[in-house]
């Protein structure tokens, strides 16, 4: 089974290298379009295309940029299935899904629910997932969609029911694995499901901002994983908020990373503040890069409050300077010039 | 070797008087005979989240967009709209700060007042000590970290009302309340209203703490306390902020404060191989004692043993708190102490005029206080403290 599913990365990473050249043509962010630096494909080569996947692809849809209507479950899916097919150089989010995971895996799916409903990663996604996996073999009960308390996951909307039975929805709810662990410069107690069921993790976070780690976007997800993440809020998050990510029982296991940007913060949070939200109606997904997802979020949060005439992070002192120390850690690149980003 | 010499030491700590209760139900638990009373119609199920109890925090100021700024600590956590500050137990809800633990103690036993350790606030008693959850700061040591280093709603906590914790100290006759075991700077209010209620009851509130405090709370604090023991982590910056995410210098702010005020303060040194047991810097924090708070601050050099986080190191040898001891001496501290080391002669008190022992300890335990009216039974000499 391990040599089938490196035979379908190889044709995966094939077929990507393939579309490289023809991908690198498309206008990729706004921001990309009114001339900042944009998706790089093209550089290191072709030969160094030809055999990577891309390191963050962007989905955005018209239908999900809709201020008067909720998008559709159908929009949603179909822009969160091009992207991981993309993402994994697969023919569709099943194959891709399929490819990223060991057969008898515990996949857990993190979620960032603290805002509740409006800014957190709506049902309609997460229940698109849900079925990928399911077709891509994974047995109900060895899915596990999970953040740091119940209440906040029944606050967004993520409850049992909305799942095919068997799902299991869970809320860490302080039941911790009581043995602190040491990771980068601090230590922690991480959620029980994470340390003995969890194999594989997808991390579905949101695009928004945070009053002092500067966004909230992937990396800073995994807070909600530990015990004691109020420990880990001064001096900005730094270098806190890299080093969780890097620490084995998160790294090892991730597989991919999901923002959902359907609706997006560019001010005020972690909270939920109506005031700085807007329908950027989109996503953003890697299978190889979560930093380079983070700073696309956060280019994406920083053209915002431009639009708005904020202030950027950096002048407002709250620049998510863990970022470029997640990069120094080997996680990926977080210097938007050499992300290779492409449209789905 | 090492089970003949743990069973010695923990033989050592039984006829030392060590408290019975916390025997009997663990370091971080409850007095099983309190916990009938403290929790009679309260329930002792571990809430969720969901129903922490709030209670207005005080010390705070608002900021824009609904964020606000603890005023408690010289951390000064800026705290957005449903965020804790660094302590975990401070809310924001609605631009608004809450307090989490007020009356919800996690932890409640009488001790011997040696434990704190105080060895010169009336010798021999028991104290009331309870604790609710959090800290603000986080020693890699912490001895207490299952509450200490925990959010409130991951420890079983109970309704404790501060005119229920006086009653208490009434009712089993112990002079003193201690606020200890976590960082009580982060339950301040229920702190300052068990002080006030227990003050009327004629009982003495006691704080024990890292003194991690910004002025305007100590100073309200300081109007219902009894007595303060202060743990210098160190005297070292880098060690503060390395070892325990804190900062020196607020804490010696702190003890300068409590010298000005005339609040009764002892010092613990909690003595780690290689982090903080230089001669250089045992002479220090001497000096500093001597000169900024006076020579009768009693200074107690205690041995460590691995926790937490912080397991990869020995206990310390008995040999450098005696080193400390006697650099502290030199220094002209009058009350250097070792502790951690039941039995050892430095568990005692001597008097500074004769060098007659006055008080004969061994770890917890008073075997002998020979203090006539607060003095030297030998030479007259005063000694400084609480003793009635």
């Amino acid at each position: 089974m391990a040599i089938d599913r490196e035979r379908r990365q190889v044709l995966g990473k094939l077929l990507a290298g393939a579309l490289a050249g023809w991908l690198t043509r498309v206008p990729l962010l706004a921001g990309a379009r009114r001339g900042r630096p944009k998706g790089t494909a093209g550089k290191g080569g072709a030969s160094a295309q030809a055999s990577s996947l891309p390191d963050v692809v962007v989905a955005r849809r018209k239908a999900l940029q809709r201020q008067e209507a909720a998008p559709t479950p159908e929009a949603v899916a179909d822009a969160l299935g091009a992207a991981i097919a993309r993402a994994t150089g697969a023919k569709d989010p099943v194959a891709g899904l399929r490819s990223l995971l060991r057969p008898g895996d515990v996949v857990g799916v993190k979620l960032n629910c603290l805002a509740g409903r409006g800014l957190s990663p709506r049902p309609e996604l997460v229940r698109a997932l849900v079925g990928w996996l399911l077709e891509a073999g994974v047995a109900p009960r060895r899915i596990i969609l999970f953040d740091r308390s119940t209440r906040e996951l029944r606050r967004a909307g993520i409850v049992p029911s909305i799942f095919p039975a068997g799902v299991r929805v869970i809320g860490i709810d302080n039941d911790y694995d009581w043995t602190p662990r040491e990771w980068g410069p601090s230590g922690s107690c991480f959620a029980r499901v994470l340390v003995r069921e969890i194999s594989a993790l997808v991390n579905v976070g949101v695009v928004k901002d945070h009053d002092l780690a500067g966004v909230s976007l992937g990396l800073k997800n995994w807070y909600g994983v530990i015990h004691n993440p109020n420990k880990m809020h001064d001096d900005g998050c730094y270098p806190y908020v890299a080093h969780l990510a890097a620490y084995p029982l998160i790294r090892e296991k991730l597989r991919l990373t999901i923002l959902d940007g359907i609706v997006a913060q560019a001010h005020g949070g972690p909270a939920r503040s109506p005031k700085w939200t807007w329908p950027w109606g989109g996503m953003i997904v890697s299978a190889t890069d979560p930093v380079a997802v983070d700073a696309t979020g956060l280019r994406v949060i920083e053209d915002r409050r431009r639009e708005l005439g904020l202030p950027s992070l950096a002048e407002e002192k709250r620049a998510p300077r863990w970022l470029a120390e997640a990069a120094r850690l080997g996680l990926g690149k977080a210097d938007v010039e050499r992300i290779r980003l492409v449209e789905a | 070797m090492s089970t003949r010499e743990d069973r010695r030491e923990f033989l050592a700590s039984l006829l030392a008087g060590g408290c019975a209760a916390c025997l009997l139900s663990g370091a971080c638990g409850i007095d099983p005979a309190l916990a009938q009373d403290a929790a009679s119609g309260t329930s002792l199920i571990p809430p969720t989240d969901s129903d922490l109890p709030l209670s207005p925090a005080r010390w705070w100021k608002p900021l824009d967009g609904g964020r606000i700024e603890c005023g408690l600590c010289p951390k000064k956590c800026r705290v957005a709209d449903m965020e804790r500050g660094m302590c975990g137990v401070r809310e924001n809800r609605g631009g608004k700060y809450w307090t989490l633990v007020h009356s919800r103690p996690c932890t409640i036993h009488i001790d011997p007042i040696e434990k704190k350790p105080f060895y010169h606030v009336l010798p021999g008693t028991g104290s009331l000590s309870l604790a609710a959850p959090g800290c603000n700061i986080e020693c890699r040591f912490c001895q207490n970290w299952q509450i200490a280093q925990v959010r409130p709603e991951q420890v079983r906590t109970f309704e404790l009302r501060p005119e229920q914790v006086a009653a208490l100290a009434r009712k089993y006759h112990t002079p003193t309340i201690a606020c200890t075991y976590t960082e009580p700077v982060v339950w301040s209010e229920y702190v300052y209203d068990i002080g006030a209620v227990a003050k009327k009851a004629g009982v003495r509130t006691l704080l024990v703490s890292n003194g991690f405090i910004n002025e305007e709370p100590l100073g309200d604090l300081l109007k219902v306390l009894g007595a303060v023991k202060i743990d210098l982590k160190s005297f070292r910056e880098k060690f503060y902020k390395e070892v325990c995410h804190g900062e020196l210098k607020p804490v010696l702010e702190t003890l300068k404060r409590l010298k000005k005020h005339g609040t009764w303060t002892e010092i613990v040194v909690l003595v780690i191989p290689t982090l903080n047991d230089s001669k250089e810097e045992f002479r220090d924090l001497a000096k500093f004692v001597a000169n900024e708070l006076g020579p009768e601050t009693p200074v107690h050099f205690t041995r460590f043993h691995p926790s937490f986080r912080l397991r990869n190191l020995p206990r310390t040898p008995v040999r450098t708190l005696e080193i400390a001891h006697d650099i502290a001496k030199k220094e002209g501290l009058w009350f250097p102490y070792v502790g951690n080391v039941p039995g050892h002669p430095y568990n005692s008190t001597y008097c500074p005029g004769c060098g007659a022992m006055v008080i004969q300890r061994t770890g917890m335990a008073v075997l002998e206080n020979r203090l006539k009216d607060g003095r030297c039974p030998k030479c007259g000499h005063e000694i400084p403290g609480i003793w009635s």
